[in-house]
């Protein structure tokens, strides 16, 4: 039928099964982040550590290149630990400002009109909506994170052969257990921060607020208490004590690890809550 | 419990639904069924209206009891009848910054349409709602009415089973008014779609709804079937006459019409199944008198309404 006939008709054809109805949220938000040049510019820039790291592990295991540029081949032997924990922290910070920049326009666009209303009153709840939208992070950051770094770490593992993988274990773990972590923390965290705040510059304010002035106010009460009980809201020191302990490396700070665990873990319940508070298809005065 | 769907099931069964929100109770056991075409639900501002339909959503919790839509119990499959729901709700909701066809596009594919059937139903329901020039212009720059006609598109752009409209006419000036509601009425003729509308217009529900379900204070005050009554009232007649006119009287008598005086000049008339007003335009003719006015008059939606409203 031509759509210009004006009459009106059921749709008789196949539906996608309810479960992947999450799906398209997660399929629109993406449309929405690429949608701008500049965004989809710096993605591609995000992705220069894992680019370079792979370059320098490939650099490290050509004995002639390394000679044209006066390296020699204890170039990567004595970078190993450094360089992976580096290259940790230049994939993690990335990963932190592309979540800044996308997730103020996941949710704040849907709340501010009130569509929200019109997403759960298709087959959806709000838990598929929460995860389509965390899906948008997730497959935008797990390639400049953890598939970044075990790609590294691979190529690292194969050209160095003799069990270096196997040996150096930790390498790779501390890649995937660390990434997803941050990639889950950051995640829910602005994505919270995105439904109660819906001017997207300060909710990205907000955001750098958490991550930054938190950190600095909690080296604060280190620093007044001669404790380090600040740490147990240092969300930066606690991913980096719990990247650190898998690396085998010393962490930062007195408390154990569990406490660093539970600090990421308890930012994800508080994130957990502020979205089940605001994202409702209808605020609820009680 | 009944989940399955059941195509001969009422559309809608109300089972001592309660609904309460912090302490207070917004919908009182409310018992009912319907089975018409479109179903009304009438109530001044607060009655409980938009609350139902939100609870039949999924979106509030019944505190007690149950209802069920098309058999499907709500407390076991919210998701497999909001699949067959479109709702077109009372307040402005749409994504400002994304274009008509995109926007309703994305609301197909979350009605679980394939991508391509998506995009060719959008851009069918935008021309069926009137916005076929300015699909391609984005939502938030749409006057009022548009936004309501944006809405029903994306209501009915997966050709839902049962539409849900809230105050549909909201903030529509007379002749947009009259389009949404022509709108409404051919999706309802076509068969297809069974209608849920509420308002708070007694104009819209008559002219749409064959039954209405009258709500006070969140209980039922009143539920009537409009068709029943119109079928059992289309033989009662008011008319005006320029003059008094005891010959026409006693022509339409003739007819076989029981005749009620008002005023002078002014007649209620009962016509036998038989007899249609054309025979009174021809008895006025033969007559010599004008008529004024003719109405096929009934116990009005107003009426009912009001004796509601005014009962406990």
């Amino acid at each position: 039928m031509a759509v210009y006939e004006r009459i009106w008709r059921r749709y008789d054809g196949n539906l996608l099964p309810l479960k992947w109805r999450a799906a398209v949220v997660t399929k629109y938000a993406l449309a929405e982040a690429f949608s701008s040049r500049i965004f989809a510019a710096f993605y591609v820039l995000c992705l220069l550590p894992t680019a370079i790291g792979v370059f320098l592990v490939y650099l490290s295991h050509n004995v002639g290149l390394l000679q044209k540029v006066g390296l020699t081949t204890e170039f990567m032997g004595g970078l190993t630990a450094v360089f992976f924990q580096f290259l940790f922290l230049w994939q993690a910070l990335p990963a932190f400002f592309v979540a800044v920049i996308v997730s103020p326009s996941l949710i704040a666009a849907d709340l501010s009109n009130n569509a929200l209303s019109l997403y759960l009153s298709r087959p959806i709840t709000r838990r598929d909506y929460v995860l389509g939208k965390m899906a948008v992070l997730a497959i935008l950051l797990s390639p400049i994170t953890w598939m970044g770094g075990l790609l590294i770490f691979l190529l690292q593992a194969y050209l160095e052969g003799n069990n270096w993988g196997i040996e150096n274990w930790r390498i790779g773990m501390a890649y995937l257990v660390g990434h997803v972590a941050w990639i889950v923390v950051i995640s829910l965290l602005t994505l919270a921060i995105s439904a109660w705040v819906r001017f997207k510059p300060a909710a990205r304010g907000a955001l750098f607020g958490i991550i930054f002035i938190l950190a600095g106010f909690a080296e604060a009460i280190n620093a007044v208490t001669r404790t380090s009980a600040g740490d147990l809201i240092h969300l930066t020191r606690a991913i980096a004590n719990v990247v650190l302990s898998i690396f085998g490396g010393p962490t930062e700070g007195d408390l154990p690890i569990a406490f660093n665990w539970f600090t990421l873990i308890a930012t994800c319940a508080l994130s957990i809550w502020m979205l089940h508070r605001k994202l409702r298809a209808h605020e609820v005065v009680e | 419990m009944k989940t399955s769907p059941d195509q001969g099931a009422p559309v809608l069964e109300l089972d001592g639904l309660t609904v309460k929100l912090g302490k207070r109770t917004i919908l009182d056991h409310l018992e009912a069924s319907f089975s018409g075409r479109a179903i009304g639900l009438l109530g001044p501002n607060g009655a409980g209206k938009t609350t139902l339909l939100r609870t039949l959503l999924g979106f509030y919790p019944p505190t007690a009891g149950g209802a069920r839509v098309f058999g499907r119990e709500l407390s076991v499959a919210a998701k497999e009848i909001r699949a067959e729901i479109g709702y077109m709700p009372e307040s402005d909701a749409f994504i400002a910054n994304i274009t008509a066809v995109h926007f309703v596009r994305l609301m197909a594919e979350l009605s679980g349409l394939p991508s391509e059937a998506a995009l060719e139903r959008a851009h069918e329901a935008l021309f069926y709602v009137g916005l076929g020039e300015a699909r391609y212009r984005r939502v938030g720059t749409f006057s009022t009415g548009m936004k309501q006609m944006v809405k029903l598109a994306q209501a009915l752009v997966h050709g839902p089973r049962l539409l849900m409209l809230d105050e549909p006419t909201n903030g529509l000036d007379p002749p947009a008014r009259k389009r949404m509601i022509d709108l409404v009425c051919d999706i309802r003729n076509r068969g297809t779609s069974r209608i849920i509308l509420s308002s708070h217009l007694l104009g819209d529900v008559e002219m749409v709804c064959d039954e209405v379900l009258i709500l006070k204070n969140g209980a039922i005050a009143d539920s009537c079937d409009l068709a029943a009554d119109r079928q059992a009232n289309k033989h009662f007649v008011e008319v005006d006459l320029e003059t008094p006119n005891a010959e026409f009287d006693r022509a339409v008598a003739a007819l076989g019409c029981e005749i009620a005086s008002l005023e002078p000049g002014k007649l209620k008339l009962v016509m036998p199944a038989e007899v249609s007003t054309r025979e009174l335009w021809i008895a006025a003719e033969k007559t010599g008198v004008g008529i004024r006015r003719l109405d096929l008059k009934r116990d009005s939606l107003q009426d009912i309404f009001m004796r509601a409203m005014e009962g406990n």
